[in-house]
């Protein structure tokens, strides 16, 4: 297309693609056209920028959100947030949800038939430091099973949702648990078509995260691409 | 091991993300007593044609000079989010934004950026929302005037009623009836 904002370039391959015929919400929901490829202007290249007054006591404790203590392996996710140029995004809003220690979402059209966790709703925030680090406490979310085929069940993960330092940056991701056996059956997560790049969302256990005899620890780094936007004219 | 050797692949924000997500989903971006205060009102649909209730939207804008953050009041982000209703709808007090050169330093009609999450969609989609009643401004727009398809074209362009409510539909898909947005993406 002979336009300077108008790049003829394909898709960035590493993300999903909009139709995966084993998720079949995709189905009726992915655009049909592939997107035109943009050269950001200065709308998306500017960010949102959330105070730390948006952000409460135990936002990033989630296993202290209600008077008890909730069911369950208590555990510290923590990691930096990057952009693709290795620098750190700092102050930025990270945001997590997740089910409960049985496999079950505190969402009033969630049905399956495992216990709610009156002292644990699941949802987190928090702002990156100077170093780019994000620290949540929580417990360890279990698999559910989900009507997208016979026997369907989602591996362990949760939801995260990130603001880099402009508006090409904004990713929704799900971060997954090293050794999950459900992982290579599960239609979400290899939507993701290269098997090096799905290991991205993959959590590491790593022993200097546990708070000794109460929660074990998973790093999870994430690297978000678009950093290195076009100068502005 | 978590081998980080590339941008973290996006994933589905799934059905079940408003616990997580809806604490910031109550604000609008201009106050009601602001002059030039507009709404920004539409719905999410499907391929079917039907309403998509478990979206996820955010704009991000300029504020009314064409200014972002730093260059913008204290208050000002410019930003704001959406869980969409049962009917799939959505509604944001705002203000049109002023004119914004473009990367090659061209002067942009007035837009705002969107972008939609769902169930459904393995990645985000991205829009760009201009206004129907700035054609003179529209008619210059590099954007606008690159896109080939006129269909295409429309499909960015937010429907005023004359009363500084516009409207903007989003639809994923051209399936089964009308048009599909036109979706963009970036250079990673
Ligand atoms: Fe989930």
């Amino acid at each position: 297309m002979a336009s300077a904002l108008i790049l003829a370039k394909p898709e960035h391959e590493e993300d999903p693609p909009f139709h995966h015929s084993s998720y079949q919400s995709t189905a009726l929901r992915g655009p049909n056209k592939a997107p035109l490829i943009l050269r950001p202007g200065r709308t998306e290249n500017h960010g949102a920028v959330f105070g730390e007054d948006r952000i409460r006591p135990n936002d990033d404790d989630l296993t202290r959100q209600h008077q008890g203590d909730p069911l369950g392996e208590k555990i510290v996710v923590s990691g930096r947030l990057l952009g693709s140029d290795g620098r750190p995004i700092r102050n930025q809003l990270v945001e997590i949800w997740q089910a409960n220690a049985s496999g079950r979402y505190a969402h009033s059209l969630d049905d399956h038939p495992a216990p709610l966790d009156p002292n644990f709703t699941g949802g987190g925030r928090t702002l990156t430091d100077n170093e780019g680090r994000y620290r949540f406490v929580t417990i360890k979310p279990a698999a559910y099973p989900w009507g997208n085929h016979p026997n369907a069940w989602r591996p362990a993960h949760i939801h995260f949702s990130l603001f880099g330092t402009a508006f090409t940056q904004r990713l929704i991701t799900q971060m997954y648990f090293p050794g999950d056996p459900l992982i290579d059956d599960d239609p979400i997560a290899n939507s993701i078509r290269d098997k090096r790049v799905l290991a991205r969302l993959i959590s590491a256990f790593d022993w200097d995260l546990t708070i000794p005899g109460t929660a074990l620890g998973y790093r999870w780094d994430i690297i978000l691409g678009g950093s290195n936007p076009t100068p502005e004219a | 091991m978590n081998t980080q050797s590339g941008p973290t692949p996006s994933q589905t924000i799934g059905p079940f993300f408003k616990f997580g997500t809806e604490w910031l989903a109550d604000e609008h971006i201009a106050s009601e007593d602001i002059e030039g205060a507009i709404f920004l009102t539409g719905a999410v649909y499907d391929g079917a044609g039907n309403p998509v209730p478990d979206a996820m939207l955010e704009i991000w804008q300029a504020d009314e000079n064409g200014n972002f953050p730093p260059d913008t009041l204290d208050s000002w982000t410019g930003f704001a989010r959406r869980l969409t209703d049962a009917n799939g709808e959505y509604a944001i007090r705002s203000v049109k934004p002023g004119a914004v050169a473009s990367a090659s330093g061209e002067l942009q009609a007035p837009h705002i950026a969107m972008v939609v999450f769902a169930r459904g969609l393995l990645k985000p989609v991205f829009t760009r929302v201009y206004f129907d009643d700035e054609s003179e401004a529209n008619a210059d727009d590099p954007l606008l005037n690159a896109l080939e398809d006129s269909d295409a074209r429309s499909s960015l362009l937010a429907k005023g009623d004359g009363n500084r409510s516009y409207r903007f539909d989003v639809r994923l898909q051209d399936s089964f009836r009308g048009q599909e947005t036109q979706f963009f993406a970036f250079e990673n």
